[in-house]
């Protein structure tokens, strides 16, 4: 039994990582909150229940189509919301506002065609759980925690050992000078929103076969990822990482307290965060990006 | 003409939830996506008093602001002193907490709503209320203290070296805009009769900070016009309800596209402007005629 709630909480604290690791890259490089990360969180769930249903594809397949689809929709966004901004060196606080109002539009055009009926995946396995040592795993749960550890280590790798990586944390240092250094800013900009995308349409599928499809899922989900974010550190991925587990830990407890309840969780984040903010305000990893005056 | 009546009354009571916004955002440059749980706040307290204990109609109003003003206070303290994205992140997750704390609230109707709260709100008070709010906010734009939250608002680090309390004028800042709030959501209690915690999501605070950067953000009065416009558009387009927000969405995408100082700039309405204005007008129509001379 504690076991299970172990496996439970860790593979919850997959699904959160992805999310928040597809924020903080954008946090990285723009610094600013993207609220748009919640419209496609969203889009892409829905996405994926038509791929799936529509071509009936397996999971594997279905979980690729959508990454792509959201990575292309990220990139949709960036040129729509956050293009001229940069280009006019806008105040940082214009793009806070449009993302905030993409991922308002996403929701309302989702409930506008989508809200009348009801939507749920299909059924991916066979079998839906199986036994090891005495422990029901299921398989959905492990596979997404499996998936999300991958996605995790490729995009560790390709900001580590790849051009384009090197260029994505030149960036987040100095949009000047990486540019003086002859790196096309528009073009890494633009490829850094195709992996965030594509990092969210992963955890919108994920989001989606573990909840039932609403269009207000992804303005829910997303605080998790700022959660994360904030006692991981702003913009450092491997913190959001961290954060991320320990907030499914600490969710996953809780409901299973008997007389706290899941109803209840959102006043303990907030308390976690606060303590987070007074005890260690640079977060766990101690590496926040300075405020550019 | 009931019909009427409402529209000024809603919209009256989101232009107060506005002014509240362009003192954290427009004057000093803090963000808030937790402002309408402030409202939720002042909303409950007025309507547990009105309806539990008798309270009078005024007695209600004041609790609201001071209870507001002290919440307000007790959320600034940590994280007003903290950067732009964390304070909105931090009162994301409050409003989060206070809408899990009201659903709780079983005493108090819980996730059913707070009924039977006496209609005391009139079209006049409303109106009445906006007149005085804006002319504080106009005063203290004006004071040595509003002076102080734009010099910080601009560059905390040259406030601080100049002597200004930067920490304390942004927490003063905070807690003023959050009694402004609980102000708002008490007149909204006594105007809908009815509460129910989902009324108060960050979707509302975002709608604001929404508004005010469309109204163009240093400036007060234009933040007041585009209160009106945007809060009359849903209205008339009334016939398309499902697509109003999608609308306002697209339009406000374009205004920080191409207008990203908002529809005002750092203009200001006032009779001192508006007497330049004209005689500049006058005299560029004189000009003209000299030319054609």
């Amino acid at each position: 039994m504690n076991i299970q709630i172990i496996v439970n909480a860790i593979a919850l604290g997959g699904v959160y990582a992805t999310i928040a690791v597809g924020y903080a890259l954008i946090f990285n490089i723009l610094k600013f909150s993207n609220f748009s990360h919640g419209g496609v969180l969203v889009a892409t769930a829905y996405m994926g229940y038509f791929v799936a249903t529509k071509l009936h594809t397996n999971f594997i397949v279905t979980l690729l189509i959508t990454a792509l689809l959201g990575g292309i929709l990220a990139m949709i966004i960036e040129v729509v919301a956050f293009r001229r901004l940069r280009k006019r060196r806008a105040n940082t606080m214009l793009y806070f506002v449009s993302s905030m109002i993409i991922s308002i539009l996403l929701t309302n055009l989702i409930t506008v065609f989508f809200s009348t009926s009801y939507y749920s995946y299909p059924v991916f396995f066979e079998k839906s759980s199986f036994q090891i040592g005495g422990i029901t795993l299921i398989t959905a749960d492990w596979l997404q925690l499996l998936i999300s550890v991958v996605a995790l280590f490729i995009l560790q790798f390709i900001l580590k050992k790849t051009r384009l990586g090197i260029a994505i944390r030149a960036l987040s240092t100095d949009s000047e000078t990486t540019s003086l250094m002859g790196a096309n800013v528009t073009v890494i900009i633009a490829a850094t929103f195709f992996v965030s995308g594509a990092l969210g349409g992963v955890s919108g599928m994920f989001l989606g076969m573990n909840y039932t499809l609403y269009p207000q899922l992804g303005s829910t989900m997303i605080t998790k990822g700022f959660v994360s974010s904030i006692i991981g550190g702003l913009g450092n991925i491997t913190g959001a990482v961290l954060g991320a587990f320990i907030l499914a830990a600490v969710e996953v407890a809780l409901t299973n307290i008997d007389f706290i309840g899941s109803s209840l969780t959102p006043i303990f984040t907030f308390m976690l965060m606060i303590i987070f903010l007074l005890v260690r305000p640079q977060g766990i990893a101690g590496s926040t990006a300075k405020e550019k005056v | 003409m009931s019909y009427f009546n409402s529209i000024i009354s809603s919209v009256g009571i989101s232009l107060i939830g506005i002014m509240s916004m362009y003192i954290i955002t427009g004057m000093t440059g803090m963000f808030s996506l937790g402002q309408a749980s402030f409202m939720a706040v002042g909303a409950y307290v007025a309507g547990i008093l009105a309806v539990n204990l008798k309270l009078p109609f005024a007695l209600c109003l004041v609790a609201a602001v001071v209870v507001g003003a002290l919440v307000g206070f007790l959320v600034g303290l940590p994280t007003t002193r903290l950067r732009k994205d964390y304070i909105a992140l931090v009162t994301l997750a409050f409003g989060e907490a206070i809408i899990a704390i009201l659903n709780n609230l079983t005493a108090f109707g819980g996730a059913m709503g707070l009924s039977g709260i006496p209609k005391r709100t009139t079209p006049a008070l409303v109106i009445i209320s906006v007149v005085l709010i804006a002319g504080m906010v106009w005063q203290l734009k004006k004071s040595r203290f509003g002076r102080q939250c734009m010099a910080l608002k601009d560059d905390p680090l040259a406030a601080k070296s100049m002597g200004i309390d930067v920490d304390r004028i942004k927490l003063m800042s905070f807690t003023l805009a959050s009694g402004v709030t609980a102000y708002a959501g008490a007149l909204y209690a006594f105007n809908t009769t009815y509460l129910d915690p989902t009324a108060f999501t960050w979707n509302v605070s975002a709608e604001w900070i929404i508004i005010l950067v469309f109204g163009g953000i240093n400036s007060l009065t234009g933040a007041l016009t585009s209160g009106v416009l945007l809060g009359l558009l849903p209205e008339l387009l009334r016939a398309a309800s499902e697509w109003r927000i999608i609308i306002y969405c697209v339009i406000v995408l374009l205004i920080i596209n191409f207008r990203p100082q908002g529809l005002f700039g750092n203009y200001e309405l006032n009779l001192r402007t508006l007497g330049r204005d004209v005689k500049r007008l006058f005299t560029k129509r004189k000009n003209i005629n000299e030319v054609k001379k």
